[in-house]
C-alpha cells in the first residue's frame, strides 16, 4: 500500500481532533489518581452511562437535543459520586487491590445495566453537532470534531482554573500530597475526594456525549476501548500529570488516526494498545511522570 | 569497609544529604547521629539503594554499591533494619529469617536447595539465630502477633540472617523502654564481638554513647563533627546543634 | 448426567484460571492478562491438534509453554514499575490478544476439510476428543487431573522457600528487597507460572468445547479469574476452588432463571465483598471464627453430656 503525505497528514488531523475526547477521559483518570493514588476503572463506563442518560432525556422526555449535554454530564457526575462511595470511600487506606477490584466490578455492573436496558444493540445518537466540513488547503477538517476540540479545551481550562485558583483545588492538591496532614489542617479529605469524583464524572459525561455525538451511535461496546485508551493516555502522560494526560490524549488520537490509515479499522486498536508497551519498556514514567519519591 | 565519598541527595529543593564523607572500619560500630531531618535515614536509604544519590560514591570494600541493584547490595554484604518495623507479618517468625537467609560463605547449598529446599534444610541454623535473638520459643508464631520488642529483635535477626558484612540499624531503639534499650546495647555489643560491622543511626543517646567506637554528627545533611563518643559529648558545636543545651548532653552519657 | 459433567467441566477450567491469578496475587500483583494467556493456550493447542493433527498432550504442553512465554514478555516491562501499572498493561495485553485472534484467519485443507481459525467466524472444528473416541467423562477426568496436579504443585510451593519468598514480596516489597530478593525476578517468575497454568486451562477449554472465538476471551473472564482467589483468600489454594464452586455453581448455575442478570449480580458481588472483606471471604479470620464456633459447639455438647 502507498500513502502520500496528504493522506498521512489528513489522518493525523482527524486523529488529533478526535484525541480531545481521549484527553478528557485521561484527564478524569488523572484527577482521581492524583487525589487518591488509586485507579477508578469504572470511570469511562460512567461517562458512557452519562451519554446514555443524555440520549434517554431526548428520546423519552423529548427535550431539545442540546439538553443531552446537560443531563449527560450531571448523571455521570452522580454516578461518579456513587462510585466513590461504593468502591473507594470505605476501603482501608493502604489496600490498593480492593478498590481496584471493586471498580472493575462496577465497570461490569454499569456495562451490564446498559446491555440490559438496550438489549445490547447500538442506539443512534442525534446529530447535535453541525455537519460542516472546512478545507484548509488540501486538507479537510470535520466541523463537528472541531467543535468537540474547542469544547474540550474549554472544559480543560475550567478544570485547571478549579484546581489552581480555588480553595477546592488547593484542598485537592493538599490531600493528594499528604492526606493525613491535610486532614489535620482541617481539610475534609472525604469531601474533597468526593468532589473530585463528581468533577471527574462530569468531565467523563461530557466526553461520553461528545464521543456519541461525533461517532453518531452509542453502544456498550464503546466502554472497554474507551477505558483502555483513557488508561493508556494516563500512563503515557505520566501517572498523575495533568499536562501529560492532555498532551498524551492528543498524541494517542493522532497515533490512532495513523494506524487506522495504515492497518484499517479492525487492527487499529492492537497498535494503539501496543504503544503502551513501547512506553513501559522505554519510558516507564511516561512523558511527564516524576521519579521522586520519599518515604 | 564501607566508605562514603561526597554523598549528595536532593529532593526537589531540599538538600537532605549535602556532601557527606565517612569511612567505617572492619569490626567497628559506627554511629551516625543528628537532629530530626538531618539526613541520617536518607543516608541509610542511599546505601541500600532505595533511591539513587544525586552525587557521590558508596564503596563497600572494592564494590561500588551505586552501580548495583538494591537486592544485589544484600549479596554484596549490606543488610538493614527499618525505623518503622517492616516484617513479613503473614509469615511465621522463622519463615521471616528463611526468606532473608544466606548460607555462610563456603557452605552454600546451591540454587535448587536455596529456592526449593524444604523447611527442614536450614531449620537448625535458623533456630540457633532465633535463640541468640531471644525468640527461640516463638519460631512458629506469626510475625504480626509478636510484641513490639520481639518484632524489633526479629527484624535484627532477619538482617543477620543475610550474613552481611555490615548491618545498618535505622533507629533500632525508637519506641523502646529503658530495659529494652539496655538489652539492645548488649545485643549490639555481642554482634561486635562476633566481628560484625555496624552502622548505627540513632537518637537514643544511651545506646549511641555505650556501643559506638566512632560517631559522625550530621546537621542539615552535612557532617559537623567526628570523633569518639567522649569527644563528641564535649564538642561545643555538637552541643549547640544537637543537644540544644549542655545539660541534656550529659544525661545519657553514663 | 451430561449437565452435571458440563458443570464439572466449567468449574475445572475456571479453577485453573483462578489458580493462575492466585500465583501472581501471592506477590501482591493484580493481573487481568490471565484471559490473554488462556486465549493463547486455547488457540495454539487448537491449531496444533487441528491443523498439524498433533496428539493432545504435546499440543497442550506447547500451548501452555507459549502462554508462559508471553507472560514472561508482558511481565518483564510491566512488573518493573509500580503495581497499578500492571493492571493497565494486562488489560491492554488481553485486548491485544483478543483483537489478534479476531483478525487471525488461517484456513487449511486437512483431509478434505477446510479447518483453522476463521477470524470473526471463530475457530471451529477443534474435535480432537470426538475424533479419538474420548467420552465426556474422560474429558472431565483429564481436566480435573490437571486441576489436581496444579493444586498440588502450588501446595508444594508453599512448603519450600520459594513460597515464603512469594508471600514476603506480597506482604512488603521494600522489606523483601532489603532482604536481598530480586523483586522483578520473583514477580516475573510468578507471572510466567501463572501464564503456563492459564495456558493449560485454555487448551483444555478449547478442546472440551470444540469451538472458540474472540467473544470468549473478554475482560469479563479475566475479572472472574482474579475474583476467585480474591474472594477465596490467599491462605491456600482451596479458597480459590471453593470460590469457583460458589460463583460458578451457585451464582451462575443456581441463578440460571435470572438470565442475563447474573453478570450484573457478579459485579455487585465483587463490590460487596471488597467492601466487607477486602482481604477475601475465606481468610484466616473466618477460619479462626469457624474453629472457635466449632470448639464452642463441641464444648457445649460435652457440657450437655
Amino acid at each position: 500500500m502507498n500513502f502520500d503525505h496528504i493522506d498521512i497528514i489528513q489522518s493525523l488531523i482527524d486523529g488529533v481532533l478526535f484525541g480531545s475526547i481521549y484527553a478528557l477521559i485521561g484527564l478524569g483518570f488523572t484527577l482521581i489518581f492524583g487525589a487518591m493514588h488509586k485507579l477508578n476503572l469504572a470511570y469511562a463506563a460512567s461517562g458512557i452511562a452519562g451519554a446514555y442518560a443524555g440520549l434517554m432525556s431526548l428520546t423519552i422526555l423529548g427535550l431539545p437535543a442540546l439538553m443531552a449535554f446537560f443531563i449527560g454530564p450531571i448523571t455521570a457526575g452522580i454516578i461518579g459520586l456513587l462510585l466513590y462511595f461504593a468502591c473507594f470511600r470505605f476501603m482501608p487506606r493502604g489496600n490498593h487491590l480492593a478498590p481496584l477490584m471493586a471498580s472493575i466490578g462496577a465497570l461490569f455492573f454499569i456495562d451490564e445495566v446498559i446491555i440490559h436496558e438496550t438489549s445490547g444493540s447500538p442506539l443512534s445518537f442525534p446529530a447535535v453537532l453541525p455537519d460542516a466540513y472546512f478545507f484548509l488547503g488540501e486538507f479537510g477538517i470535520r466541523g463537528d470534531l472541531l467543535i468537540v476540540m474547542g469544547f474540550s479545551f474549554i472544559l480543560m481550562a475550567i478544570v485547571m482554573l478549579l484546581l489552581y485558583r480555588t480553595k477546592l483545588g488547593l484542598g485537592t492538591r493538599a490531600t493528594s500530597q499528604q492526606p493525613v496532614a491535610a486532614l489535620l489542617c482541617g481539610i475534609p479529605t472525604h469531601r474533597t475526594n468526593g468532589t473530585t469524583f463528581v468533577l471527574a464524572g462530569v468531565l467523563g459525561g461530557f466526553a461520553g456525549c461528545l464521543l456519541a455525538a461525533s461517532v453518531g451511535v452509542l453502544s456498550p461496546l464503546l466502554t472497554l476501548p474507551l477505558t483502555i485508551k483513557g488508561l493508556i493516555v494516563t500512563v503515557i502522560g505520566g501517572l498523575g500529570s495533568i499536562r501529560g494526560a492532555i498532551i498524551a490524549g492528543f498524541a494517542v488520537g493522532a497515533a490512532e488516526g495513523l494506524f487506522l490509515l495504515v492497518r484499517g479499522v479492525n487492527e487499529r486498536d492492537i497498535y494503539v494498545f501496543l504503544l503502551l508497551f513501547l512506553f513501559l519498556v522505554f519510558r516507564p514514567n511516561g512523558l511527564f511522570g516524576t521519579t521522586i519519591n520519599r518515604d | 569497609m564501607l566508605e562514603v565519598r561526597n554523598l549528595v541527595k536532593h529532593f526537589g529543593g531540599v538538600r537532605a544529604v549535602d556532601g557527606l564523607d565517612f569511612k567505617i572500619k572492619q569490626g567497628e560500630v559506627f554511629g551516625l547521629i543528628g537532629p530530626n531531618g538531618s539526613g541520617k535515614s536518607t543516608t541509610v536509604n542511599l546505601v541500600c539503594g532505595i533511591f539513587p544519590p544525586t552525587d557521590g560514591e558508596i564503596m563497600l570494600g572494592n564494590i561500588n554499591l551505586g552501580a548495583i541493584a538494591p537486592h544485589q547490595r544484600v549479596d554484596a554484604g549490606v543488610a538493614r533494619t527499618f525505623q518503622n518495623i517492616r516484617l513479613f507479618g503473614d509469615l511465621t517468625v522463622w519463615q521471616n529469617l528463611w526468606v532473608a537467609w544466606r548460607d555462610q560463605p563456603g557452605q552454600e547449598q546451591g540454587w535448587v536447595s536455596n529456592w526449593f529446599g524444604r523447611s527442614t534444610s536450614r531449620r537448625q541454623e535458623i533456630q540457633k539465630l532465633l535463640e541468640f535473638s531471644g525468640l527461640g520459643d516463638k519460631a512458629d508464631h506469626l510475625a504480626s502477633n509478636l510484641a513490639f520488642g520481639e518484632q524489633r529483635r526479629l527484624e535484627l535477626a532477619r538482617a543477620m540472617a543475610a550474613k552481611p558484612k555490615i548491618i545498618l540499624l535505622d533507629e533500632p531503639a525508637a519506641g523502646m523502654n529503658s530495659a529494652e534499650v539496655k538489652d539492645l546495647c548488649h545485643r549490639v555489643l555481642a554482634m561486635k564481638e562476633m566481628g560484625m560491622t555496624v552502622l548505627l543511626v540513632e537518637h537514643v543517646m544511651e545506646l549511641v554513647m555505650n556501643v559506638t567506637d566512632r560517631i559522625t554528627v550530621l546537621n542539615f545533611g552535612r557532617p559537623i563533627a567526628q570523633g569518639t563518643p567522649l569527644e563528641i559529648q564535649n564538642n561545643k558545636l555538637v552541643q549547640e546543634a544537637y543537644f540544644g543545651s549542655s545539660e541534656n548532653a550529659q544525661g545519657g552519657g553514663n | 448426567m451430561t449437565y452435571l459433567l458440563g458443570i464439572f467441566q466449567t468449574i475445572g477450567v475456571h479453577t485453573l484460571l483462578g489458580l493462575s491469578a492466585y500465583l501472581l496475587l501471592l506477590t501482591g500483583q493484580l493481573s487481568l492478562a490471565q484471559v490473554g494467556f488462556f486465549a493463547i493456550g486455547a488457540y495454539v493447542s487448537g491449531i496444533l491438534t487441528v491443523i498439524f493433527t498433533w496428539n493432545i498432550f504435546p499440543a497442550l504442553a506447547i500451548g501452555a509453554f507459549t502462554a508462559g512465554f508471553f507472560a514472561f514478555l508482558v511481565g518483564f516491562p510491566a512488573l518493573r514499575v509500580k503495581g497499578l501499572m500492571l493492571v493497565v498493561a494486562t488489560i491492554s495485553f488481553s485486548e491485544i490478544v483478543r483483537l489478534f485472534f479476531f483478525n487471525l484467519s488461517w484456513r487449511v485443507n486437512v483431509n478434505g476439510l477446510e479447518v483453522g481459525p476463521d477470524s470473526t467466524q471463530g475457530f471451529r472444528e477443534i474435535r480432537y476428543f470426538a475424533a479419538n473416541g474420548w467420552e465426556q467423562i474422560h474429558i472431565v477426568g483429564l481436566i480435573w487431573f490437571m486441576v489436581i496436579v496444579v493444586m498440588l504443585a502450588l501446595w508444594w510451593l508453599d512448603q519450600v522457600r520459594a513460597g515464603a519468598v512469594l508471600r514476603a514480596v506480597g506482604t512488603d516489597e521494600l522489606a523483601a528487597q532489603s532482604s536481598g530478593i530480586n523483586l522483578t525476578m520473583v514477580k516475573v517468575a510468578a507471572m510466567t507460572g501463572g501464564g503456563v497454568i492459564a495456558g493449560i486451562g485454555g487448551g483444555l477449554f478449547a478442546h472440551s468445547t470444540t469451538y472458540v472465538d474472540h467473544h470468549t476471551f473478554v475482560i469479563l473472564l479475566a475479572t472472574f479469574a482474579v475474583s476467585y482467589p480474591i474472594i477465596g483468600g490467599l491462605r491456600s489454594v482451596m479458597g480459590t476452588l471453593l470460590a469457583v464452586i460458589f460463583i460458578q455453581g451457585v451464582i451462575v448455575e443456581g441463578l440460571r432463571f435470572m438470565g442475563d442478570y447474573r453478570n450484573l449480580i457478579f459485579g455487585l458481588l465483587i463490590i460487596l465483598v471488597m467492601n466487607l472483606r477486602p482481604q477475601g471471604l475465606l481468610d484466616g479470620h473466618l477460619l479462626e471464627d469457624l474453629k472457635k464456633l466449632l470448639g464452642r459447639l463441641t464444648k457445649g455438647e460435652k457440657a450437655d453430656a
